[in-house]
């Protein structure tokens, strides 16, 4: 899951990008609203966190030129300015939820968690479960009739993608710019190296291969 | 205050009345007095007539009465004369068995004389000297008709008098409720206003009024930007206050306190108090209270963001529902309301099993709010510690929300009453009353409109 972190203060925003990449999401940060626009509108990003108060350009009006173009990305909004009529407004400009500040860290990664579940249309369920699969998001591990499997972080952020996004077909691009950040080098060897973990660990057939095409999440165990 | 009509009329009916009963009086003296010197004139030619009826005869001095006119001679004809010539005295017949008296001053008596017949008499006494005797002859005419046409032409005046007092009162009214009605305009507008119909008056005014419709104008506009300012700066405030607590807070949750739970807990426990304590004070001081008259909330309007935002807050399927009468606006400030609806109806989410309701109603003296929710509630033992200490109701449920101590703040900045009562779907009912005539001022109720 690949984030856009926009957000002015500096200290809060490495606390949060410190969070985000140990829960697996690799995260660009960007603190001036007018490169969040910019770069919020060109980048394949899952899910964008979005400061209101931003230098350069206000988070709402960001907001509301990204969905004037036609931006889908779920967006959540954090902001101090948490009275009601602002959330509103938030809501009314196109903002998928509202967390006000302070926050607990906790609280932040539960409704990143559930804001990526809704956005593919699994609404209302308390974790990610796929095929029987149930992944748990605060431990990195996932288990299947009581049996839990360890992950490791790649692993974890490779599956839960594939998990989100069950019986799509996946190019090896697209997931490498979903898993990994802007700066990170792309290598898709990596990427083959990590799906061949995922098969050893919850069997060969729960991950398809389309030659030349890509892979495709079926969940259906060895 | 009286109105100002009323003080206009009661002053010009005065001044008419006095005026005009002073102006009747002294037209009317005027014309006695008139009428009373031409009269003169009369008696004293009469006088001498009579004088030189006088004549000297075989017996003295004799009053020839074939030169006497008719008058006279007619018993209570309203002439009369009275000679007296030394020892000798003359009497008209028409004086029958009166007496001619009266003042011995010449010339016309100032006051009337008693004549037959309760006739009041104008008596005119003159002295001559005539065949070496001094006479004094003494006419009077009867004054009584004159008197009680004066007294017709003075009923006459007074009903004359009155039905013109009335046409002016009645014309008088028109004009002055004419003229007073940029002042009824300016009434209703304020009456709006208070009402959150309108948030301006009307400039189109007579001058009179200008300087102050421009004044209240003026003033209701500063109020609004010196509100926005200060949410502005209170979401400032908030921002760089809030911004380095979330830090903090994430700090406390850093992997390194692991080792120190008690350290963890003090940290998040202190943060959270100043948390919570920030947000009290902000949101209290956010409030406009009854800074705007012109303040009103649209519930058609507003009331489906405010649910459309609870459902996104609340992503867990809640049928959330809303009933008010159509078309009905609250009038108070829209921030204000859209805060307190939203803490209500935010808590009423975090406990509900699936249901929350929000119910709008006017009431004979205002309005009620009602949020009902099916879930656990609060008992009964416990519901006035809960509003007493404005303890938070949300503990358990992490995340923002301030529960029920913002809408204590709010419902006694306007002077409603908030009660927790059960609710009929099986949780908690919190009902609030909100009395319409918060602030306005009297005279400008509706019902006092004329």
């Amino acid at each position: 899951m690949r984030l856009l972190l926009v957000e002015d203060h500096v200290p809060l925003a490495d606390e949060l990008l410190v969070g985000l990449t140990r829960q697996g999401y690799a995260v660009d940060w960007l603190a001036d609203g007018r490169d969040a626009l910019q770069q919020g509108a060109s980048e394949p990003y899952d899910l964008i966190i979005l400061d209101l108060g931003l230098p350069g350009k206000s988070g709402l009006e960001v907001l509301r030129e990204w969905r004037a173009g036609g931006l889908v990305t779920p967006v959540l909004v954090l902001t101090a300015r948490s009275s009601w009529a602002e959330r509103i407004e938030g809501l009314k400009t196109g903002a998928d939820d509202y967390l006000a500040k302070p926050f607990h860290p906790e609280e932040l990664q539960l409704r990143i968690q559930a804001l990526l579940r809704r956005a593919h249309g699994l609404a209302n369920q308390p974790q990610l479960q796929v095929a029987g699969w149930l992944l748990d998001e605060r431990r990195q591990c996932v288990s299947r009739n009581g049996v839990e499997v360890e992950l490791t972080a790649a692993e974890f952020a490779l599956l839960r993608y594939f998990m989100l996004h069950p019986q799509q077909l996946l190019s090896k691009s697209q997931l490498a710019e979903h898993l990994y950040d802007g700066e990170t080098e792309r290598d898709s060897n990596v990427l083959e190296v990590h799906v061949n973990r995922l098969r050893g660990k919850l069997g060969r057939e729960v991950i398809e291969t389309r030659r030349g095409q890509g892979y495709r999440f079926t969940g259906t165990p060895a | 205050m009286r109105s100002i009509q009323r003080r206009l009329s009661l002053g010009l009916l005065t001044v008419l009345l006095v005026v005009g009963l002073l102006l009747a009086q002294t037209s009317l003296w005027l014309f006695d007095l008139g009428l009373r010197s031409y009269l003169e004139t009369g008696l004293r030619n009469q006088a001498e007539t009579l004088l030189s009826s006088l004549a000297r005869g075989p017996e003295g001095v004799q009053l020839d009465q074939q030169r006497l006119a008719p008058s006279y001679q007619r018993p209570l004809s309203g002439s009369y004369f009275r000679i007296e010539a030394g020892t000798q005295l003359w009497r008209s017949r028409s004086l029958w068995d009166r007496e001619l008296l009266g003042g011995a001053a010449p010339g016309l008596q100032a006051e009337l004389g008693d004549g037959p017949q309760g006739q009041l008499l104008l008596v005119y006494r003159a002295y001559y000297r005539r065949f070496g005797q001094p006479l004094s002859i003494t006419v009077a005419k009867d004054y009584s008709p004159v008197l009680a046409s004066f007294r017709r032409l003075q009923y006459l005046g007074l009903a004359l008098g009155l039905g013109a007092l009335v046409l002016i009162f009645l014309l008088q009214r028109l004009t002055i409720r004419r003229a007073l009605r940029p002042l009824e305009q300016a009434r209703q507008q304020l009456l709006q206003l208070q009402q959150g119909q309108r948030g301006q008056l009307d400039t189109q005014v007579p001058q009179e009024l200008e300087p102050l419709v421009g004044q209240i104008n003026h003033l209701l506009t500063h109020t609004a930007e010196s509100l926005t300012r200060s949410r502005h700066a209170l979401g400032n405030l908030g921002h760089a206050l809030k911004t380095p607590l979330a830090v903090l807070l994430s700090l406390a949750a850093r992997e390194e306190l692991n080792a120190h739970p008690e350290l963890r807990a003090t940290l998040r426990e202190q943060l959270a108090q100043i948390e919570q304590r920030l947000s009290r004070e902000l949101a209290r001081a956010r409030l406009a209270g009854e800074a705007l008259p012109g303040a009103q909330f649209v519930c058609a309007e507003e009331l489906p963001g405010l649910c459309a935002t609870l459902e996104m807050i609340h992503p867990r399927g809640l049928q959330l529902s809303w009933q008010a009468p159509k078309d009905l606006r609250l009038p108070w400030e829209r921030e204000d309301l859209l805060e307190l609806l939203g803490n209500l109806l935010d808590n009423a989410c975090k406990w509900a099993h699936s249901q929350v309701r929000l119910t709008i109603a006017r009431q004979a003296a205002g309005f009620v709010l009602m949020v009902d929710d099916d879930g656990p509630g609060i008992a009964l033992a416990s519901r006035a510690a809960v509003l007493e200490r404005g303890s938070r109701l949300d503990e358990q449920v992490a995340g923002h929300g301030l529960g029920l101590g913002v809408v204590r703040d709010m419902v006694q900045v306007w002077g409603g009453r908030l009660k927790l009562l059960d609710s009929p779907l099986g949780g908690l009912r919190v009902s609030i009353e909100l009395s319409r005539a918060v602030g306005m001022p009297a005279g400008l109720t509706p019902a006092s409109a004329p």
